[in-house]
């Protein structure tokens, strides 16, 4: 019996989505075929990893994750500048959790003020997030949108709750759009539709299907992200086949298996390891299912990650 | 072609004798038909019913077991190719390699470290399940060395003797005869005496490509190797790097699955050694999420293997069962003796909304999770799970009287007409009815503030 | 097609209340109205009723029963209600039927009452824990539970096999499933097995505007499967059901079809 390779075509195609201006823009996307699967038809871009940065500094972080940061985290220039030149990052994504009305409380100016300077002083993409607070975020993600004006960020997160102000500031100051639903890919078909329906450019939207740390409901991300993936590819469903995006670092550097000190747990082995190993095998976990853009944050599960991309592309 | 159940059923003996273990024919046909039971199991199927049903029910990935007794590991018998259309079945097989250039103190640690390996996660016990014996000294001697301290140190832990040395081969097999090995392997030069020492001593044989061959090469392979009356299988199409590992192994998997391609219809061996372990631990974890079904390590970290095994849990989780959440009484906050205490079902998603609510709500709280099989409220509560007097039972029976000094309960708005009834069964309780969606929570806790 | 009229629930407000008040004329003004606009059969759905259910069975059985012809559907996990419903159930209009046994063990000692009553019984191909992933799971369990049905005396033109309707919002690829399932349990057995389905299940968690399309077009597509009955809201499915007894030959054409 000759062996016949079982090759898959499909009708449908990712958007390319372009991020950043001038020699640094990236582009993601543009692929016909589900992820990495060069051998049955085109993967023109790789995945893009940006490096998570905030507004203030993050004394919510694990101490491993803290640590690479400590002497540039006070300010988010010197940060943003230390990701881009020292670490080589590709694109940031500042976090402006300092606006959560029960964090610092930042004002939607004061968080302008931040976003003008950051992005001032990079010449990489940059990715704008709120502090996933729905009221908050609508106004501080204006202001951020204003103060980035024309530098072709994207930003978000833009839920059911709040998509119309941040999708109208995204239009005003060409910007892309991050629409997030949480893990129910019939709702993250919704939002992107009720957001087409403003009259949104579809091609301007980046899906955030919610992430989920490793050993934290996963394998929920996981199979949504494949569906999509598969919704806009086999069966050409142009509301989903935008770039997804997976929010890793939030969600992996909160869960006990990247805190938790050797001491207290023998069995789990070395703590910075175990946390980097974590962030890092949740990525790829998200890059396989289908995500186009991942946020992390420890600079070596970064480094992994792109060295695997290596070999996968 | 694949038979209904029906049809399959038409081939049966219909006596409803019982012996497979199944009440009636019809029920073992439709078993049949999902390939979740072997026609072995039926003793009075008539040999041309067999031979119509030999093919048709052999799963599309051949299933495999290595070892023997309690630490044997089944591999194989998969059915999709995506984990949301149906449950993985078989979860890959973690192997640590182990050179024959190493002392015997070094391979007695190494043995150590496996035997160790094993961490509880969510009430299940992972571990590495195999060692694979790697003749990285081309010496016969010496392989037979490690053979003979692993099955003496170590006879209970499974085996994949990696050698293309015939004599090396013959040497470890027969010290592992009958305990189900696999011997890695067969190539195109020595394929048929690899064949016959499998056969001797009952063995896997796997299968390997050269690089250049491909899956071609491999397919022709498996074909030669069972006309000489080997049926079990591991393959290895020769890809090392990341990207061609995804390629063979979705090549392979659909081949097996949409075209039922026999000749590749076995279960995957993957190398993912690597001097960058974190890189490695990335390639297995490529292997896990697609398709590999015994991932060769070149170390087992404790950290590691925590994320590894953590992934393949996850991969190889049924998508059809709500995930669930342990039954007990979680804190909110810093909970004090005067702290509200809520009540919900153990429905993952359910508890993940719900606790975010309350700590949304700034309130230190109790909140009492009730083991409802993974069903939301009003699933619940309609299913019978979620009655007045399985919540009495449990609040009582959660010890939670001793943390609290008020006696009062609230309950979701959704089963609001339970309220009489758990009072009646919980005494000196008073119940309180919450709002009906988790999102009124803050709300409902502020008011209550006042 | 058999219409097992849904609308007395209590999970519907007003119907709860009457329950708890032990008002008879909301639920006897419902049971009437499903009965003139084409059911069947009336489903008492009472939940699980852990208090009061032997009570509360019996007077939803003769409450109905004192007002429409016709058999009721005995609904809820309560063994001891649904038997102190058996007892009083008027079999002159109709054998009654059990909603329902499972693959689940809890489950079978409702087969006990349908062999002891000389009741039907709807089997709702689940199992303990976990939801079948596909139409052959479904099929599987069915075996079973036929199998279950014969031991314990139930004929199996008795039995009513469900192959559980889920939610179109969150398990869409679910509702193909349901519908080759439909198709396949008729061939477990000849004469082909009775199916009934929860039909308003699909659109649960739909905007309300929906929820009569999703129910009427699902309707059909069962219809054409052989469906034998459906537990439903016969006023809003019954210009389905004549319009697919028309295309089915099943009565004869006029243009005013609808209005008979």
């Amino acid at each position: 019996m000759a062996f016949i390779p079982p090759k898959e075509t499909y009708p449908g195609r990712v958007y390319s989505v372009s991020i950043g201006t001038g020699q640094k823009e990236i582009t993601v996307g543009g692929e016909n075929v589900l992820s990495f699967h060069s051998f049955e038809g085109t993967v023109p871009n790789r995945p893009l990893i940006a490096h998570e940065i905030q507004d203030v500094p993050p004394t919510d972080w694990p101490e491993s994750v803290q640590k690479p940061y400590i002497d540039v985290y006070a300010n988010p220039v010197s940060w943003a500048k230390y990701c881009q030149d020292v670490l080589n990052a590709k694109a940031i994504a500042l976090r402006l959790i300092g606006t959560h009305p029960d964090r610092e409380n930042r004002s939607a100016e004061e968080a302008a003020r931040t976003v003008k300077e950051v992005v001032d002083s990079i010449d990489i993409p940059l990715i704008i997030l709120g502090s996933n607070h729905t009221e908050k975020d609508s106004s501080v993600l204006i202001a951020a949108a204003e103060a980035s004006k024309d530098r072709n960020c994207i930003i978000g997160k833009a839920q059911e709750a709040n998509y119309k102000t941040i999708a109208a500031a995204a239009v005003a100051n060409n910007h892309k759009l991050i629409a997030m639903s949480e893990l129910d890919i019939n709702l993250s078909k919704q939002l992107n539709i009720l957001i087409t329906q403003m009259g949104f450019d579809k091609e301007k939207i980046i899906i955030d299907p919610m992430c989920s740390a490793l050993g934290y409901g996963l394998e929920y991300t996981y199979s949504v992200m494949e569906r999509i993936r598969l919704a806009g590819l086999a069966q050409n469903d142009p509301t989903m086949q935008q770039p997804i995006m997976g929010d890793v670092g939030m969600y992996v550097w909160k869960v006990k298996e990247t805190i938790a000190d050797e001491k207290d747990v023998p069995l789990w082995g070395n703590t910075e390891e175990r946390g980097i190993t974590w962030e890092a095998v949740t990525a790829i976990s998200m890059l396989i299912a289908g995500a186009e853009i991942l946020i992390m944050r420890h600079p070596k599960a970064i480094e992994a990650i792109e060295k695997m991309i290596d070999e996968l592309m | 072609m694949a038979l209904t159940g029906v049809e399959i059923f038409k081939l049966l003996p219909k006596t409803n004798c019982k012996k497979c273990g199944f009440p009636t024919c019809l029920a073992f046909a439709m078993k049949l038909a999902q390939r979740q039971a072997s026609l072995d199991l039926c003793p009075d199927v008539s040999e041309e019913a067999r031979q119509k049903l030999g093919e048709a029910s052999a799963p599309p990935v051949r299933p495999i077991t290595l070892g023997t007794g309690e630490s044997a590991v089944k591999m194989g018998e998969e059915t999709v190719l995506f984990r949301h259309d149906k449950k993985f079945v078989n979860p890959c097989v973690f192997a640590l390699g182990i050179k024959d250039t190493l002392s015997s103190e070094e391979i007695e640690k190494k043995i150590d470290e496996v035997r160790n390996s094993v961490i509880d996660r969510v009430g299940q016990k992972l571990k590495i399940d195999a060692i694979a014996l790697l003749n990285d000294s081309g010496s016969p001697e010496k392989f037979g060395n490690l053979a003979k301290i692993l099955s003496e140190k170590a006879p209970e832990i499974p085996v994949i003797l990696c050698t293309t040395n015939l004599s090396a081969a013959e040497t470890s097999a027969k010290l592992y005869a009958d305990r189900k090995p696999v011997i890695y392997g067969a190539n195109s030069e020595n394929f048929e005496e690899m064949s016959k020492i499998a056969k001797n001593y009952r063995a896997t044989l796997g299968i390997a490509a050269s690089s250049s061959g491909g899956l071609n090469e491999l397919s022709e392979l498996t074909e030669k190797v069972k006309k000489l009356g080997i049926e079990d299988m591991v393959i290895d199409s020769g890809a090392r790097k990341a990207k061609e590992i995804l390629e063979h192994n979705t090549l392979i998997r659909r081949a097996a699955i949409k075209k039922n391609f026999k000749p590749l219809g076995y279960p995957i061996i993957t190398f993912a050694q690597r001097e960058d372990n974190l890189l490695e631990t990335l390639v297995a974890a490529l292997g896990i999420t697609k398709y590999s079904s015994i991932i060769v390590l070149s170390s087992i970290e404790r950290w590691k293997n925590l994320a590894l095994f953590t992934l393949r849990q996850n991969i190889y989780t049924d998508p059809q069962v709500p995930m669930q959440v342990e039954q007990k009484i979680y804190k909110i906050g810093e909970p004090t003796e005067e702290s509200p205490l809520l009540i919900t079902t153990n429905f993952s998603l359910t508890y993940f909304i719900v606790s975010g609510e309350v700590e949304n709500s700034k309130v230190a709280s109790y909140l009492a999770v009730m083991d409802c099989e993974g069903l939301s409220v009003l699933t619940a509560w309609a299913a019978g799970k979620f009655t007045a007097s399985k919540i009495a039972q449990f609040i009582k029976e959660s010890g939670i009287e001793g943390s609290i000094k008020h006696r009062e309960l609230i309950i979701p708005g959704y089963v609001a007409i339970l309220s009489g009834s758990i009072e009646d069964k919980l005494e000196g309780w008073k119940v309180t009815v919450g709002p009906r969606e988790a999102n009124g929570i803050p709300a409902f806790m502020k008011s209550r503030m006042k | 097609m058999l219409i097992i009229g849904e609308k007395l629930s209590i999970i519907a407000k007003r119907v709860r209340e009457a329950m708890m008040k032990k008002d008879k004329g909301p639920i006897q003004d419902i049971a009437i109205f499903q009965w003139k606009s084409g059911a069947g059969m009336i489903d008492a759905n009472i939940g699980p009723a852990e208090d009061n259910g032997e009570e509360l069975m019996e007077w939803m059985i003769t409450t109905i029963q004192e007002v429409v012809k016709l058999p009721v559907c005995l609904d809820t996990t309560n063994y001891k209600a649904i038997e102190a419903g058996l007892k009083v159930h008027n079999n002159e209009w109709g054998r009654p039927l059990i909603n329902s046994t499972s693959n689940d063990p809890e489950r079978f000692p409702m087969l006990e009452l349908a062999a002891k009553y000389n009741s039907q019984i709807i089997g709702l191909t689940v199992g303990k824990g976990g939801l079948p992933a596909d139409a052959e799971e479904r099929a599987a369990i069915a075996a079973e539970i036929m199998a279950r049905a014969s031991e314990y005396g139930v004929p199996l033109e008795d039995l009513y096999l469900d192959p559980l309707v889920l939610q179109i919002s969150t398990s869409q690829d679910h509702a193909l499933k349901v519908i080759q399932a439909v198709k396949m349990f008729q061939e477990l057995n000849d004469p082909p097995m009775k199916t009934v389905v929860g039909l308003s299940n699909i659109s649960n968690g739909c905007p309300k505007e929906l929820r009569p399309i999703l129910n009427n077009h699902f309707l059909s597509l069962l219809a054409y499967e052989g469906l034998t009955a459906a537990i439903a809201d016969p006023h809003e499915i019954a210009p389905t059901v004549k319009t697919i007894d028309v295309i089915m030959g099943r009565t004869l054409y006029a243009h005013s079809y609808l209005e008979m």
